[in-house]
């Protein structure tokens, strides 16, 4: 009874503040006789996709067409908008073997009240990170995206939610969502949280979580941030009271011909002993989750050419460390192949500002004695339109 | 000798008269209405640098706007003011606007730019004149 008390809550407040905004973003006051000429409207389509090829050192080599998305939308008036991102990833999708995956990425309207308060439900990404909601090929280097925003923050991590965002004065930037928590019955000892997103479908909100983060770009070519996430993640196994809570800082610093990046994400997990024992109850197998993930990486790049399209080229170094069994529970020991490290070094090509032709090499490390990480060379094609 | 000295005359007096033509000139453009005031935005996924921009009621304002990556869009909401910036590399977009009545106008980018495009925006200051007349 609590439980459905709680959901209705939380599911109430949502609606009221989505419902209030609606209200406010319809009431077009202040605004010149002109400002709704030209509503509503439609697209352009937009879109980007990402062709890789994929040696690894002692395998065989790929090509792999990874990501296929297109990105619609609508303007229903000046204040009420929809953006959609529908995304094909590896190409091939059929039920019930291992192949590709289509996802519904973004799909959420807009209620643009004021600079500094605006409402948006629907489908989600989670404000976290540097790449969640900059993955664009052109925006990142390497020709895949960072490993701690692959192992330790899921991206492309998005889920059904509603929440406020806006800029403040001097140079703040938030967003704030109630968004569907994750599945720890999915979680795993190589992939951390990564398959325990709901992503959507008839997502569990027996409770919610809630994913906050803050931006500072009051100084030119600066960006501070940080992120936070927090849900109880068991409603599948209420006996567990396995939490989940992610802190996560980056900063991105762009001066002239460099750019730097970097960032760190951490993240706990309660209860983390019972969450393997009953995984393993129902599996047969224990999943050895650990009680704590934690990855960062630092990225110096530099514009060796900076004279615009046909002669852009960027060269960037990468180093990354990402384990996701950083702290067990106690009677667990954690997989040392899975605290890992990389260099990744490459370079990006820019024929168009929105089209890169990227090329890297991975050293990567790991603790095992007995498992060794693969080292890769990749080349990549991105591009946006 | 008289000749030379009339020629020498009438070189004087012409040359007088395109000095006072050219003062002239300069005269009638000190008396004309102050340049507009050019403001330089660089767009980047997803901002405007800057992001806030206070004019005068009345200003005429040039707006010199440069991409730093893909093509973006400009727009000042309930104004006709809407262009495509070029992208990166390519050339840079000036538009001009004046400032209407004191209030408070969102720009922002009107064309697709990526997952966080609707966070793309900025806004303009128009000053109110009493407010500044008595100090607030």
């Amino acid at each position: 009874m609590n439980f459905e008390w709680s959901t209705a809550r939380h599911a109430s407040r949502i609606l009221a503040v989505t419902a209030f905004a609606a209200l406010v973003a319809s009431d077009a006051r202040g605004q010149a006789p002109s400002a709704d000429a030209g509503y509503p409207t439609t697209g352009p389509i937009s879109g980007y996709m990402d062709f890789h090829f994929n040696k690894p050192e002692a395998g065989d080599a790929v090509l792999d067409f990874h990501r296929f998305v297109l990105i619609l939308n609508h303007s229903f008036s000046p204040r009420i908008r929809f953006v959609g991102e529908l995304e094909v990833e590896h190409a091939f999708v059929e039920g019930l073997e291992e192949s590709g995956e289509v996802e519904l990425e973004q799909a959420y309207v807009d209620f643009l009240v004021t600079r500094a308060f605006n409402v948006r439900a629907g489908m989600l990404l989670v404000p976290m990170g540097i790449i969640n909601e900059r993955h664009e090929p052109p925006v990142y280097q390497g020709v895949e995206r960072p490993f701690v925003d692959t192992f330790i923050i899921p991206t492309t991590w998005f889920d059904t939610g509603a929440g406020v965002h806006g800029e403040l004065p001097h140079g703040l930037r938030y967003r704030a969502y109630v968004m569907a928590p994750l599945n720890a019955l999915e979680f795993s000892a190589d992939e951390g949280i990564r398959n325990g997103s709901q992503k959507g479908s008839e997502s569990n909100v027996r409770h919610v979580a809630l994913a906050a983060r803050a931006e500072y770009v009051g100084v030119p070519g600066v960006t501070i941030a940080g992120s936070t996430w927090t849900g109880t993640s068991n409603f599948l196994a209420p006996r567990v009271d396995a939490a989940v809570r992610i802190a996560e800082a980056d900063v991105r610093y762009k001066r002239d011909r460099l750019e730097l990046r970097s960032e760190f994400a951490q993240i706990w997990i309660t209860d983390a002993a019972r969450l393997n024992e009953t995984i393993g109850q129902l599996t047969g197998v224990s999943p050895n989750i650990a009680r704590s993930l934690r990855g960062f990486y630092g990225e110096g790049a530099y514009r060796v050419w900076a004279d615009g399209p046909a002669r852009d080229l960027m060269t960037f170094v990468r180093y990354e460390n990402f384990d996701t069994q950083f702290r067990m529970p106690s009677g667990f020991l954690p997989l040392k192949q899975f605290d890992r490290d990389a260099w990744v070094v490459g370079a990006t090509y820019y024929p168009d500002p929105d089209v890169a032709v990227k090329i890297d090499y991975v050293w990567q490390r790991n603790q095992s004695s007995v498992i060794k990480a693969p080292n890769s060379f990749n080349i990549g094609l991105g591009w946006w339109f | 000798m008289v000749v030379l000295m009339l020629r020498w005359t009438v070189g004087f007096l012409c040359g007088l008269c395109v000095l006072c033509v050219l003062l002239s000139r300069a005269a009638a453009g000190d008396a004309q209405p102050p340049q507009r005031r050019v403001i330089r935005i660089t767009a980047e996924r997803f901002t405007f640098t800057p992001s806030e921009i206070v004019v005068e009621p009345g200003e005429e304002i040039e707006f010199r706007l440069k991409s730093d990556d893909t093509a973006h869009g400009f727009r000042i909401a309930g104004t006709p003011v809407n262009v495509v910036i070029p992208k990166r590399g390519r050339a840079e977009m000036s538009v001009t606007f004046r400032a209407g009545e004191a209030g408070r106008y969102v720009f922002e980018c009107s064309r697709m730019c990526g997952a966080g495009h609707n966070f793309m925006r900025g806004v303009l200051v128009v000053r109110d004149r009493t407010s500044r007349a008595t100090g607030q």
